[in-house]
């Protein structure tokens, strides 16, 4: 008998395999009071609500969700491009330090993202209180990490002997780095810039979900009581304002040799930066920590959190997060490959976008409608809410693919499944895989918004710990997050390498 | 009077439990042009990475006007100019931004950041471009789109804007048609026939192939297995000598 090879395309469907325990309990989990809600939700998506009361409303939570996305992108992106080139190897090489700086920064900048925006959100909201200046700082901590790992990730890939050449010149350092960096930081703007903007606004809603403020407020409000008319206005128009950057970007191009451009954003850039330390300061001088009484408290306040418990959080936590991947890898080949005809691929489309505007936490709390909590309804909806992203990418890549490969397979008399699998998606699964290896690093934080709403994993813990003010059970849990977060980048980074 | 610009006191350079450059002693004079002989992976490059200081030798010590190399600064550093094989060029940056770099030790950090704005002068990277025979189409282009022998010539013109006291060269011809390689070479040489002052010292050394460029050189070096075989005149430069190296 021939030994069981696999490749990359058979990887790609592997992962589906967890739909099998996870599909038993949610069949044994189901109760159907619930269905005519879900069906009242999904009938309301071809009637929102509108009437003049509504629009205003919209147009005040859709700027306050801009405001603060906004900021918090600008603010994040250009702090993340100068902790990216303090994180990059080429930084150390030009000013002679020692590397071991360099792994300090790294270590730090990997713990910051390790925690969710939620999550900081969440214990900002806990010190400070309801403020609109939460919303930014939440993003922008995790996301000044996150922006910094994709930019120095681009700095890297500068070619040791430019480095090598410049420094021959022997030109003051400065000048040489800038002379090395500058085209990889452009490019970097340009490349992920807008989709930093889509995560930024992404996250602002999902933060006012918890109260932050934004249109997230109003979704959870109408969702809280059943007004699914009035939620899906909020919904649709949501979705208005993240395609509509994206189609005004495509319109203009950036000419990076444009004078006035380059110079508008050299002051953006420092105006910014100017700004954010001002205001940081005056955050810390003119607030005071009502809540959190001292740093003492930590050591002080006793945990009734049983080590049993806490290490079957944490079992919840990473099986969530495996079975979440599973869905979010496989679920989209599989999907497209069946149903490879040109409607089917509109149908899906649109709901693959659907599942990326809708919050996870709406998405969670409309299945619980006919479902009990539990690990794999919370499993299901990242799954689902990531498998949205990942067939975005998938889409795109095939899309863009030489199609002759796939031509002559079914010229041959192939099926048109097996074409499109043999002849597209096998010379796409390479590229596909590493990509949904970096996005299971973000999978593992996102474990934290279904866990608090879903009452599963560290993430509800989390949200105990913080009402009670039990700051000592949550120096632990989010420790044991950051480890686990960390844990999986490594591996997910031994993967993408390997991969790539 | 001692007149040598550069020189290498027993120099040896080991690469993991390789032996690439074995205790070279080598002094180069002001006004000499050498040619530098070899096969491939005899240590030509290494040696030049020596002498312009971007690889540190395990054993031994470079000395640039009579001074340790070590206790430089980075303008006196800058006295030295190579022009690399794979010529090290910044593939997103135009053809004039990339000649202009050629200024940056010079320069202060202001005149990078302009450079990369594309608002500074380009007005002596045009002069050695054209001088290079460098088509003003191509000034604006990006490295990535230049052919071959375009962006040979991008490194050459880079290296002469320096115009520094020594110019290393490893294996400037290569991608270059016969015409453009007399040119060239001309170029090159001329620099330290015209220039050569007692203030302002030139040399250059230059790795080559092709024994038919010989003619314009006064000294031969040959170089085998990280070992120094001959350093003479070319006037005495024999079939013999040739048969040790290759």
């Amino acid at each position: 008998m021939n030994k069981l090879k696999l490749n990359y395309t058979s990887l790609s469907f592997l992962p589906i395999l967890v739909c099998i325990p996870l599909g038993y309990q949610l069949i044994n989990n189901i109760h159907f009071g619930g269905f005519k809600l879900f069906q009242e939700f999904l009938i309301s998506a071809f009637n929102p609500k509108i009437d003049n009361e509504i629009i205003i409303t919209v147009i005040k939570r859709l700027n306050e969700t801009i405001l603060i996305g906004f900021f918090s992108w600008l603010v994040s992106i250009i702090f993340g491009a100068i902790f990216g080139i303090i994180s990059s190897n080429i930084f150390y090489k030009i000013f002679n330090i020692p590397n071991f700086f360099y792994r300090i920064i790294r270590f730090f900048l990997t713990i910051i993202r390790s925690i969710h925006e939620v999550v900081w959100g969440i214990i900002l909201m806990q010190i400070y209180g309801i403020n609109f200046s939460i919303g930014i700082i939440a993003i922008c901590i995790p996301y000044i990490a996150v922006n910094s790992k994709v930019f120095a990730e681009q700095l890297e890939t500068i070619d040791y002997k430019s480095f090598e050449s410049i420094n021959q010149i022997n030109a003051p350092k400065f000048s040489s780095l800038l002379t090395l960096i500058w085209n990889p930081i452009i490019k970097t703007f340009k490349n992920f810039g807008l989709y930093r903007l889509e995560c930024s606004i992404r996250s602002t809603v999902i933060l006012g979900l918890f109260g932050i403020g934004g249109i997230g407020s109003s979704i959870f409000l109408s969702f809280q009581t059943l007004n699914f008319r009035e939620l899906w206005t909020y919904l649709w128009s949501l979705a208005i304002l993240i395609i509509l950057p994206g189609l005004i970007l495509k319109k203009i191009k950036f000419n990076t040799t444009n004078k006035i451009l380059s110079i508008f954003f050299i002051a953006v850039f420092f105006i910014t930066i100017l700004f954010s330390f001002s205001y940081f300061l005056y955050f810390i001088f003119n607030n005071n920590f009502e809540n959190f009484n001292s740093v003492s408290s930590l050591f002080k306040s006793s945990s009734d959190l049983g080590l049993f418990d806490f290490l079957k959080l944490i079992l919840e936590t990473i099986i969530l997060s495996l079975l979440s991947t599973g869905i979010a890898i496989s679920l989209p080949p599989l999907v497209i490959g069946i149903f490879n005809n040109n409607s089917s691929k509109i149908f899906i489309k649109i709901f693959a976008f659907l599942l990326r505007l809708i919050p996870t936490p709406v998405i969670l709390l409309t299945l619980l409608t006919f479902n009990n909590p539990s690990l794999s309804l919370a499993a299901l909806t990242l799954g689902l809410h990531n498998a949205g992203i990942t067939s975005k990418l998938l889409f795109t890549n095939i899309d863009s693919q030489d199609k002759r490969n796939y031509i002559a397979m079914k010229s041959l008399g192939i099926s048109k499944k097996t074409s499109w699998l043999l002849g597209l998606f096998s010379q796409q699964a390479k590229s596909y895989l590493a990509y949904c290896a970096y996005r299971s690093d973000i999978i593992i934080r996102e474990t934290a918004i279904v866990g608090i709403i879903g009452s599963i994993g560290l993430g509800w813990q989390l949200r105990e710990s913080l009402s009670s003010f039990a700051w000592q059970e949550v120096t632990i849990v989010l420790i044991a997050y950051s480890s686990i977060a960390i844990v999986g980048e490594l591996i997910n980074g031994k993967i993408k390498n390997s991969l790539t | 009077m001692n007149n040598t610009v550069l020189e290498l006191e027993n120099i040896s350079y080991k690469y993991k439990n390789d032996l690439i450059l074995n205790k070279i002693n080598l002094k180069i004079n002001s006004g000499e042009k050498i040619a530098l002989l070899g096969k491939s992976g005899s240590g030509k490059t290494t040696l030049i990475s020596v002498l312009n200081g971007t690889i540190k030798p395990t054993q031994g010590e470079v000395k640039l006007f009579n001074e340790s190399f070590k206790e430089l600064d980075r303008r006196q550093k800058s006295k030295i100019t190579t022009i690399w094989q794979d010529l090290r060029l910044i593939e997103d940056l135009s053809a004039e931004q990339n000649v202009n770099c050629g200024l940056l030790a010079e320069n202060n950090f202001y005149f990078a950041f302009k450079n990369l704005l594309n608002i500074s002068s380009f007005k002596k990277a045009h002069k050695y471009m054209k001088l290079c025979r460098l088509h003003n189409s191509i000034y604006d282009k990006k490295i990535r789109k230049l052919s071959g022998g375009q962006k040979q010539r991008v490194a050459i013109a880079r290296s002469l804007i320096q115009e520094s006291n020594i110019l290393l060269a490893d294996e400037p011809f290569n991608n270059l048609d016969p015409k453009l390689i007399t040119t060239i070479k001309n170029l090159l040489l001329e620099n330290v026939d015209k220039n050569n002052t007692k203030k302002s010292p030139k040399t250059a050394l230059v790795a080559l192939h092709r024994l038919d460029l010989l003619n314009d050189f006064d000294k031969v070096i040959g170089i085998r297995d990280g070992k120094i075989f001959f350093n003479i005149k070319r006037n005495n430069l024999k079939k013999i000598h040739l048969e040790k190296i290759y």
